[in-house]
């Protein structure tokens, strides 16, 4: 018998943050609360560019999707979705194709209940409740929901999560293992906080997220390089979120972007 | 500005506000649209603004600088406002949909926690421990009802509000109270002990428990959980069962199944040498003087293997009746075979008797490897029979080639029924020459199977217990086939002899069975020769004398020239012995010998025979001292072969030539 009574999940409570409802809160959207509210007024104290950077990086998301599908990708594994906010990934997909299938993957309650909510009625999207650091999990709940069929190539997405990912969780360990599950030809997207641009807003905003449920870790240039082990970059490599093959002309700053995106194919 | 241009450049104000999830060409022409409704209807194109997601803290105001040149300050008020109502109401829209999600959640997490509650409680009744929550003034606050039955009491609920510490022997709970409070304060994680519990009615029980602490959600201690199982009665009598399925319960020691895992356990690991312990003529203790005394005989030698094995650190079993095991990590195989005689010949008095104490051993000597406990026992036992073999306190080591060799035969012997059984073994028929007219006699039937001559065939059956229905079987089908013979050549058919293994000679029923094989078949009984084992008619068996009442022809076969088989010769009424023997060389002493023996073999009124003679030098050698017949000169040939040499050979049949 378990001496601790553990079977009350943290992060009910609506009086404590979540970094998925920051985000969505600095994206401009409804879905938070007080709570949020307040550390999302701290995060833009830490960084005033903090929404841009917000949209920069949902902007990044749905070009990496769209390029994917250019690249015949039809199935895609959202690590850490988060609150379904603007512009998510089975809508990106599947305006493009309606036959597009889509897991999301998150850990928190309330977003995994929200993304059932709005899943409703499409029987080609599922979200499942795992931990994205914990790849066995996460692709058994992935398979089990028969959406997607890991013989084909898989689009794996890591947008704006794995600055979550404390460096003793092994964060090449975790990416190799969903390589090792999706055939060649796959491609993973990959987004996350850097220090190396803007390293006073970056070291304002780790203080800030340190009291969170959601401390977060930024990694340099090369730490991220070292996470596409297996994967071959696409063009232009790894590069602050808006240089990442732009729609058009590019008018916003890179250097205050904030964020490292890539977009990897597995060799 | 025309239209189109105010679009893109509303298209990139509003984009770097909010995030907009479409191309850019797409949200153009939105825009674009959006500027041609606009003087009309200002609140349509808010509501499209927002629902487009339009909606970042600066959306508007950007919207409103960018268009106030071009457009009316009226319709931009009109815009302004449906804005702000239609973000309203989008933020209560969504605020509503988080908090389903919220309750949604609330419930799952409420639906989990029943699901464990109910688990729990599935836990605690069905527990075979007894399991109790006290509060921390050690008041019961839930008890099961196997604890309930534990303390004499008839259910868990009888325990509510009762002191656990209680029911524990009054000398035990002050130690038990310390132990409870060191887990309260967080000293220790649990502790586990043994105590002394009064039932009910009195009756002392003896228990294992094991306390920890039980928290809340925050980790704060809330009671203590403890756990208790009865381990007297039924839990001793199941150890004891438990013991008993791997010892032997006359001597205590481990017993054949629990020493295979120990070898097997060892072996991987360790160079090991294994003994296989016979102990020399039990059976006479046994028979001659009580089981009684055996069994105490058999304590006593397990006592000094015991010893002898936790001197050596070995690990020692009985494993048959009086056979023991030890296994040892390999050692000095002669010094450890002398050890143990030496404790089995210490005096040793059972009920008055002094008995003297040997064992045959078999030993198996670092095995290699890959071998499993099974093969190893299998070799020390088949070493223990060749020690046996040799007398008494003997020991051997298991040689694995002569292993080998006798794996072969028993294989052999083992795949033999089912060879008879699927027409393998086939009866030829070998000739028989005179050797005086080189005529042939008449023809042997013998059994023949894979490269096996019909002796080495016959000793396999004798080991098989197959001998007898395999003879009868020889018996009758070549009587069968010499009537056929007969029927069809007449005189020129050969005389059939046929020769029989040991068992079958002594069997009682030979008699009838050749009576019955010749009635069957017709063959009449002058075409019929039978070899009997010397070894029967030397045991005193009569079986060649009710044959040669029954007017059948007599042969004995084996006959090596023993006082003992001449004497024989003078009684039973015999035809021919038949000898197998190298053919004396015309140089040796030993043919003036034979030639001697040949005479008073001939001087019974006996014909000698000589089998196994394959080429015609050595044939004349046994002619010159007097020989009568050979068998073997010609190969032996299958019925069908007969029969065509029979058809097509003029009369008489072929001499050997």
């Amino acid at each position: 018998m378990s001496e601790q009574v553990s079977w009350v999940p943290e992060g009910l409570d609506t009086g404590m943050p979540s970094a998925a409802r920051l985000y969505d809160y600095l994206l401009g959207g409804g879905h938070n609360f007080a709570a949020d509210r307040m550390l999302g007024e701290k995060f833009l104290r830490a960084q005033p560019n903090a929404r841009t950077i917000a949209r920069l990086n949902r902007a990044f998301l749905r070009r990496a999707v769209l390029f994917m599908m250019d690249n015949g990708i039809r199935q895609f594994l959202d690590l850490g979705s988060g609150i379904p906010t603007v512009g998510n990934v089975h809508e990106i997909a599947q305006k493009a194709d309606p036959e597009a299938r889509v897991v999301y993957v998150d850990f928190e309650e309330v977003a995994v209940a929200h993304s059932q909510l709005i899943l409703e009625g499409d029987p080609r999207a599922e979200i499942v409740q795992e931990d994205m650091t914990k790849p066995d999990a996460v692709l058994k709940a992935a398979r089990e929901t028969g959406l997607l069929d890991f013989t084909q190539p898989v689009g794996v997405l890591t947008v704006g999560v794995f600055h979550f990912v404390p460096p003793e969780a092994d964060p090449s360990a975790i990416l190799a293992a969903y390589r090792d599950a999706v055939p060649r030809g796959s491609y993973l997207a990959f987004s996350q906080f850097t220090q190396d641009l803007q390293p006073e807003e970056m070291a304002g905003i780790v203080e800030v997220m340190k009291k969170s449920q959601n401390p977060m870790f930024p990694r340099t240039m090369s730490e991220v390089e070292g996470l596409f082990g297996g994967f071959e970059l696409v063009e232009p490599g790894i590069v602050p979120l808006p240089l990442w093959r732009p729609e058009g002309t590019n008018t916003d700053d890179p250097d205050k972007a904030g964020i490292y995106a890539a977009v990897g194919r597995k060799v | 500005m025309e239209l189109p241009e105010l679009a893109a450049r509303w298209m990139h104000a509003l984009t770097s506000t909010a995030y907009i999830p479409l191309s850019r060409a797409e949200i153009e022409q939105a825009l674009l649209e959006s500027l041609r409704e606009l003087p009309e209807s200002p609140e349509s194109v808010a509501n499209r603004l927002v629902s487009l997601h339009a909606t970042g803290p600066d959306s508007l105001s950007a919207t409103i600088e960018l268009l106030s040149p071009t457009f009316e300050l009226p319709v931009l008020a009109r815009l302004s406002s449906a804005y702000a109502q239609a973000m309203r109401m989008d933020a209560f829209d969504q605020q509503e949909q988080i908090k389903v999600a919220i309750v949604r959640a609330k419930q799952r997490v409420e639906r989990t926690l029943k699901v464990s509650q109910a688990r729990f409680q599935e836990v605690f009744a069905s527990s075979a421990l007894g399991i109790a929550i006290t509060d921390f003034d050690g008041r019961c606050v839930e008890a099961n009802d196997t604890l309930a039955e534990i303390v004499g009491l008839e259910s868990g609920a009888d325990l509510t509000g009762r002191q656990l510490i209680d029911f524990f022997h009054p000398e035990d709970r002050t130690a038990l109270a310390s132990s409870y409070r060191q887990v309260r304060a967080g000293h220790v994680d649990r502790f586990r002990d043994q105590r002394k519990l009064i039932r009910e009615d009195d009756e002392p029980v003896w228990v294992h428990l094991a306390a920890s602490l039980l928290r809340d959600a925050d980790g704060e201690p809330t009671h203590h959980v403890t756990m208790v199982e009865d381990i007297s009665e039924l839990h001793l009598l199941q150890r004891n069962l438990d013991h008993q399925l791997l010892h032997d319960s006359l001597t205590g020691l481990s017993n054949r199944q629990h020493f295979a895992t120990q070898v097997e356990r060892r072996l991987d690991s360790q160079a090991v040498t294994l003994y296989h312990l016979g102990l020399d003529a039990f059976s006479v203790v046994n028979n001659g003087l009580g089981h009684d005394t055996g069994d105490k005989l058999l304590k006593i030698v397990a006592n000094r293997l015991g010893r002898l094995a936790a001197e050596k650190n070995a690990v020692v079993a009985r494993i048959g009746g009086d056979e023991f095991a030890m296994m040892t990590i390999s050692d000095n195989v002669t010094s450890t075979v002398e050890e143990i005689q030496d404790a089995l010949a210490e005096p040793t008095f059972v009920d008055d008797h002094g008995i003297a104490l040997s064992a045959s051993i078999g030993v198996v000597d670092r095995p290699p490897a890959f071998a499993t406990a099974a093969e190893l026992m299998r070799c020390a036992n088949a070493a223990l029979r060749q020690a046996k073999a040799r007398g008494k306190r003997q020991w051997a080591l298991h040689d694995p080639h002569d292993d080998a060799r006798r794996r072969g035969k028993y294989a052999l012997a083992a795949s033999m029924p089912g060879a008879w059984e699927h027409g393998e073994i086939e009866i030829v028929y070998a000739p028989v020459h005179d050797l005086e007219t080189r005529e042939v006699l008449g023809a042997v039937a013998r059994l023949h199977w894979d490269d096996l001559s019909h002796n080495d065939t016959m000793a396999l059956a004798d080991s098989t217990g197959l001998s007898l229905p395999i003879g009868r079987w020889l018996l009758r089908e070549a009587c069968a086939q010499a009537a056929r013979w007969v029927e069809e050549f007449g005189d020129r058919a050969p005389t059939l002899h046929v020769a029989l293994g040991a068992l079958q000679s002594r069997d009682e029923d030979l008699v009838a069975d050749v009576k019955r094989a010749l009635d069957e078949t017709g063959l009449p009984p002058e075409r019929l020769r039978v070899a009997l084992d010397i070894s029967s008619v030397l045991a005193g068996d009569d079986n060649a004398a009710v044959l040669h009442d029954s007017g059948i022809v007599t042969a004995l076969d084996g006959f090596h020239g023993g006082h003992d088989e001449l004497a024989v010769l003078a009684e039973v009424p015999v035809r021919a012995v038949i000898t197998r023997a190298p053919a004396p060389d015309p140089d040796s002493p030993l043919r003036q010998a034979m030639r001697d023996l040949i005479a008073t073999v001939h001087s019974f009124g006996v014909r000698f025979g000589v089998d196994e003679v394959h080429t015609l030098t050595d044939a004349e050698h046994w002619r010159s001292i007097g020989a009568d017949a050979v068998i073997g000169l010609l190969p032996a040939l299958t019925a069908a072969e007969v029969t065509e040499l029979l058809t097509t050979a003029p009369s008489p049949p072929p001499e050997a030539s």
